[in-house]
């Protein structure tokens, strides 16, 4: 049997984060092994030195809470819904602070492959057989609900993207980022220009309006600096472009179950 | 989903203040616990349940059901705490996470049993106080999640939008961090 390390007892643990095999061996292992079971003594020791009770505020903790929680509430006057600012303009001002050499090279490469795209669409639709008008015209449901399907998925890999270079502080998820930053910039295209194919012009609007995003965080170098961190977490926060994300993810997943 | 929660996410979804402070009032304390032990202070505990009250307020609307709302606003409330350590210019103590990758474990056994450790009880939770403030935010907030609010790993990677094998590490890395409150006693 495979030995079994400190990491696969903490798991153990919890019971969670290991198959059951595993754990079944774990646990037939700690039946005979005197030693194994002393580890996972000092284990259960020393996490028991962190359970304190629960954390209770100081007094008047609801009163100061509600006190400012309602006066925000009322100024903000915000429905739950609530429109939010043109983000395309903000988006652009923050463009305007990215290194234009670095813009230059990702506008170019974008249109070279918005041009390819649509070079290769159009060639295959003029070498394409003649099809069947009522097909031509109404994109199959199975197709549209698959596309949906794809970019709820797209669209929750783009807000772990976010999410993560909000909360990476020390930069060490940076370089797993970016690999995931450069493969979300090439599906995000793809899904733009599928969903502008499938007429879903609100859709590839804002696909398209992510790019920009996708394409700095993929070309973020490992030794960004942490200002520059900031200020995407600046933007983040002032866009609102993660609850925009998880939004659209959402309503395509709930639009996606309709159509079943 | 409750249906006293159903009842009152429809009607704050309409505006309704009111129905909105029914929802969440019995969340505040639980709420301002987790980021009491995230933000390890209270004054930016409290600030990050204020705003993670008014970011759910805001982002109602967004809330699609599929998960328990309890589970919704945790999440937004470990990000509420993340981002208030960092709006404050939280700056962590950072620790050589590759020292002694693995086999920690065998060190704290040799610990156990002595009475001598049981003695010095306030001593080790005052070290292990100090610990929890060498994590870093992830490590913390992770191994929080993981052993005080018992979220699965699937739940906290999602929450911190890490991939599970990164989660793993956190905590792995949090609780031999944790190992450091007894070595000045061994």
């Amino acid at each position: 049997m495979q030995a079994i390390n400190d990491n696969e007892l903490i798991l153990f643990h919890y019971r969670d984060g290991l198959d059951v095999s595993r754990l079944a061996e774990i646990e037939a292992t700690m039946s005979t092994s005197a030693a194994l079971r002393e580890r996972y003594q000092g284990l259960c020791a020393l996490l028991s030195d962190v359970d304190t009770a629960p954390l209770e505020p100081t007094a008047n903790f609801e009163q100061r809470l509600w006190a400012r929680l309602d006066q925000r509430m009322t100024e903000d006057m915000a429905p739950p819904v609530r429109r939010h600012p043109s983000w395309l303009d903000q988006i652009r001002a923050f463009l305007g602070s990215v290194s234009p050499l670095r813009l230059a090279w990702a506008g170019g490469l974008a249109a070279v492959l918005l041009i390819a795209l649509g070079a290769g669409f159009l060639a295959g639709r003029n070498s394409a057989p003649t099809r069947i008008a009522g097909a031509q015209s109404n994109p199959s449901t199975t197709a549209s609900r698959m596309l949906d399907s794809y970019v709820a998925g797209h669209l929750r890999a783009t807000e772990g993207l976010l999410l993560t270079a909000v909360n990476d502080d020390g930069g060490d998820l940076l370089k797993g980022n970016q690999e995931l930053a450069e493969n979300l910039v090439e599906s995000n295209r793809l899904y733009a220009v599928a969903a502008a194919r499938s007429g879903n012009s609100r859709l590839a609007d804002f696909l398209r309006q992510l790019e920009p995003v996708l394409i700095e965080m993929a070309n973020q170098s490992a030794s960004v600096s942490v200002e520059n961190r900031e200020g995407l977490r600046d933007f983040l926060r002032d866009t609102d472009l993660l609850f925009q994300v998880r939004a659209t993810e959402s309503r395509i997943s709930a639009e996606s179950k309709r159509s079943l | 989903m409750n249906a006293d929660d159903e009842h009152w996410i429809a009607r704050a979804r309409d505006g309704d203040a009111v129905a909105f402070r029914r929802l969440v009032e019995p969340h505040a304390r639980p709420l301002y616990g987790l980021c009491a032990r995230i933000t390890r202070d209270a004054a930016l505990a409290e600030d990050a349940v204020q705003e993670a009250l008014f970011n759910a307020w805001r982002h109602l609307s967004s809330f699609d059901g599929r998960a328990v709302f309890k589970t919704w606003l945790h999440r937004i409330a470990v990000n509420a705490a993340l981002e208030q350590l960092r709006r404050r210019g939280h700056r962590e103590v950072t620790v050589d996470a590759t020292e002694g990758e693995d086999g920690f474990l065998e060190a704290v056994a040799e610990d156990l049993p002595s009475p001598d450790r049981f003695a010095q009880g306030s001593e080790i939770q005052r070290r292990t106080e100090s610990q929890l403030d060498r994590m870093s935010s992830i490590e913390r907030t992770a191994f929080v999640m993981r052993h005080h609010e018992g979220h699965s790993l699937e739940e906290i990677s999602a929450t911190l939008s890490l991939n599970t094998n990164a989660c793993k590490q956190a905590i792995f890395r949090a609780v031999r961090k944790l190992r450091g409150a007894l070595e000045p006693l061994r």
